[in-house]
């Protein structure tokens, strides 16, 4: 038996892909998180009004999910709703969350692997061996940069922190956004809009070229699909757990509190990270769940994308490489709807409500940009008895793992191992733009 | 042109994201290795190297130890890197057991018993304090500034207004909402510690009505001291402006959000606090 070993890079935390081959026949694949902080454990007994401040720190990429689903959690047990004016706030959060992250998961993770280079910031070094200029690809990347910039922007300007945001506490918010502050941010998204859509086009473009190139579009078998947007328009604010059958005719609906009626987690020895699996069935998570069940984006560009995306490929649809493309379509429509909750007053009417802290359990449920993420916590003496996070990208490791051993089968033979198969585990795990820092935590 | 790397150890990724965020550097500097963006799965040589996330593994130590070899310069970057960081919130003797016994996997880096900061094993020329630090101060690493044009304090850059004659009887906690926007978080309650955390940040923390947690670490008059100065100093600073019994405000800081940030510059475990000289901190 022979075990290849796959380094990975462009994607977000510690892990590597174990793929088993005897005679040219795949014995299995694996993916394996390598990295763990216990944060499960290290939050026991912390006071739980500081979840919204410490659990960001779970993921730098995905820190603002963290910080409003924690605020969710703990309004949950304390039985409390927000004021319209924070939950507007809180939205902003969340659209700035996947702006930043679909920009940079589709410019600086997944754009080399269409362009041949390894990295958008290589210059000198990759630029002689493809037929890009070096000029041109600076210009990729610093237009891509500055499409994300603007999300971390609007994470700062409705978040205070940059990274880690503070402006979420329970009850609602601790302000709203001035005016002026509101002004010159939409500013700045309506400059980033036609940049996105620009490079979105070119991305279009470059991975139906690269889709004719290696003839396969990777894993396009049917799975059930996994979203917190429980209706036919986007909500990354979360509300409901809504699952997309295999066959795409049936739907299950359920509140975060029943995940585990639902979800099934198995941990496993090779990986910090283990899996979920939903009535024995491999689960998607992330940019293809949602659009796979929506029919209206709300907002006029990312519209036009949907449909060109769904004439093209057809709704539901199943190949691994178009998690990308679908990760445009949201990119545009955070751009246009965070430009419409900035052009309303966000400075007046209540930011919070008062509120008393009371012992329970909590749920918080947010659409991250790699899927639903729960928050849940059982809170003793006012302090943390015991914390639970549950990660979108664990959701979808069942879904990596059965990509990666499709694409080991169509580059593996009795004969040898194709080259290009190293190229396609980059590609087919970057589809899934997994989180290794939030999966382990 | 400069050739820089960044080591990614245990940690959350922010600080690169906050590198992301320093467009500038992008046709200034080569990037010749960093994990996140490119697809280079070795350290080469290079001018500068970035460490950030703090030693959780033994992967994390080979890596390290191996990596510095080849750098010119070697940075302690955000709090992970410099103190172990967040992961240090469980070293407490019955965490500890209980998670390095259900974290035991057979294929995977194994767990060190404890989290620990860089220069536990390589000596470290600078030191980039934040949680994470913010762009601009990347651009300075990068650029090798070293004048101090930054604030002094959080406090400096915070701009709200200190008032004499509201002295808050009790800490009202974290998440109170309805912040007043000018008034200074301590007449409101608030465990603020920006009177003596370092600057540079901006102040974004306190400025949106949440009370800075110390993430950039003491100002340069409690560094190269053990923690307990700092301490007493934030005491003193509540005691002139509120009536908040001391003990409140101690059982405050040593509580996880401000303990992981209060104890980056000093050894967190045990009391041998390992000095790091001002001059080497952003
Ligand atoms: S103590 Fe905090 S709120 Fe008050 S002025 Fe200083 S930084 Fe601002
Ligand atoms: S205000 Fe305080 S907590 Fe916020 S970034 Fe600055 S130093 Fe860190």
């Amino acid at each position: 038996m022979t075990r290849l070993l796959f380094p990975l890079s462009r994607i977000e935390g510690h892990a590597q892909v174990a793929i088993e081959v005897q005679e040219g026949e795949v014995l299995s694949a694996q993916f394996q998180a390598t990295e763990l902080r216990g944060f499960e454990y290290l939050v026991q007994d912390a006071p739980a009004d500081q979840m919204p401040v410490v659990t960001p720190r779970i993921c730098g990429v995905c820190s603002t999910a963290h910080h409003v689903a924690a605020v969710k959690a703990l309004e949950d047990a304390y039985e409390i709703t927000p004021p319209p004016l924070a939950l507007k706030i809180r939205e902003l959060l969340m659209l700035g969350q996947l702006l930043q992250n679909q920009a940079t998961s589709l410019f600086i993770f997944t754009m080399p692997d269409r362009l041949g280079v390894s990295s958008i910031f290589q210059l000198a070094s990759d630029a002689v061996t493809t037929d890009k200029s070096e000029r041109q690809l600076t210009e990729v990347a610093t237009r891509a940069l500055q499409v994300r910039q603007a999300g971390t922007h609007l994470i700062s300007t409705a978040g205070g922190q940059f990274i880690h945001p503070v402006k979420a506490v329970v009850g609602g918010v601790t302000g709203g956004i001035p005016a002026q502050q509101a002004a010159e941010m939409r500013a700045e998204l309506e400059a980033a809009l036609p940049i996105a859509c620009e490079l979105f086009d070119y991305y279009w473009e470059i991975s139906i070229a690269m889709g004719e190139r290696l003839g396969t579009w990777g894993d396009d078998a049917p799975a059930c699909y996994l979203s917190a947007i429980a209706g036919r328009q986007p909500n990354f604010y979360g509300n409901q757990m809504y699952v997309l059958s295999s066959s795409g005719d049936a739907c299950s609906m359920f509140p975060a509190r029943d995940f585990r009626k639902y979800l099934t987690y198995e941990a496993t020895e090779y990986s910090y990270a283990g899996h979920t699996s939903f009535q024995g069935e491999v689960i998607r998570a992330n940019s293809l769940a949602r659009i796979n069940v929506l029919h209206d984006m709300g907002t006029p560009a990312a519209n036009r994308y949907l449909k060109r995306f769904t004439e093209a490929f057809g709704q539901p649809a199943h190949a691994i490489l178009l998690f990308d493309l679908a990760r445009g379509i949201e990119l545009v429509y955070a751009i246009e709807r965070a430009i419409e909750i900035l052009s309303e007053p966000l400075d007046e009417g209540d930011p919070a409500v008062p509120h008393t802290p009371q012992d329970g359990e909590g749920f918080g449920l947010v659409e991250a940009p790699r899927g639903p993420l729960i928050h849940h916590y059982t809170i003793e003496d006012g302090k943390i008895a015991h914390a639970e996070f549950i990660i979108p990208t664990v959701h979808n490791m069942l879904a990596i793992e059965r990509a990666l051993r499709v694409a080991a089968e169509r580059y593996i033979d009795a004969e040898r191992v194709n080259m290009e198969l190293e190229r396609a585990v980059g590609r087919v795990v970057r589809a899934f733009d997994p989180c290794i820092a939030c999966a382990t935590h | 042109m400069k050739n820089f790397a960044v080591l990614q150890l245990s940690g959350c990724a922010g600080c690169e994201v906050s590198l992301l965020n320093a467009d500038a550097w992008v046709d200034q500097y080569n990037l010749a290795y960093m994990p996140l963006v490119t697809s280079v799965h070795d350290v080469p040589e290079v001018d500068l190297l970035l460490v950030s996330g703090g030693v959780r593994t033994d992967e994390d130590l080979y890596k390290l130890r191996h990596a510095v070899q080849r750098a010119g310069e070697v940075v302690a970057v955000g709090t992970c890197a410099i103190s172990g960081g967040v992961a240090n919130l469980g070293d407490r003797d019955e965490v500890r057991e209980l998670f390095i016994a259900q974290a035991r996997r057979r294929h995977v880096p194994h767990l060190l018993p404890k989290s620990h900061p860089i220069d536990a094993f390589v000596e470290v020329d600078r030191y980039l304090p934040g949680c994470p630090p913010m762009s601009h101060l990347f651009m300075m690493v990068l650029t090798g500034e070293t004048e101090k044009t930054l604030a002094r304090t959080v406090c400096q850059d915070c701009g709200r207004k200190k008032l004499r004659d509201v002295r808050p009887e009790h800490l009202v906690g974290f998440q109170t909402g309805k912040v007043d926007p000018d008034i200074c978080l301590i007449n409101q309650g608030y465990l603020c510690i920006g009177s003596s955390t370092r600057g540079g940040c901006g102040a974004p923390c306190t400025r949106a009505g949440h009370p800075c947690v110390g993430c950039r670490g003491p100002s340069d008059a409690f560094i190269e001291k053990e923690s307990a100065v700092w301490m007493k100093s934030i005491a003193r600073v509540f005691k002139g402006m509120t009536d908040i019994p001391e003990e409140e405000i101690q059982t405050g800081l040593r509580s996880p959000q401000l303990a992981l940030f209060l104890f980056q510059f000093s050894d967190y475990a045990d009391d041998k606090a390992t000095i790091r000289p001002k001059e080497k901190v952003l």
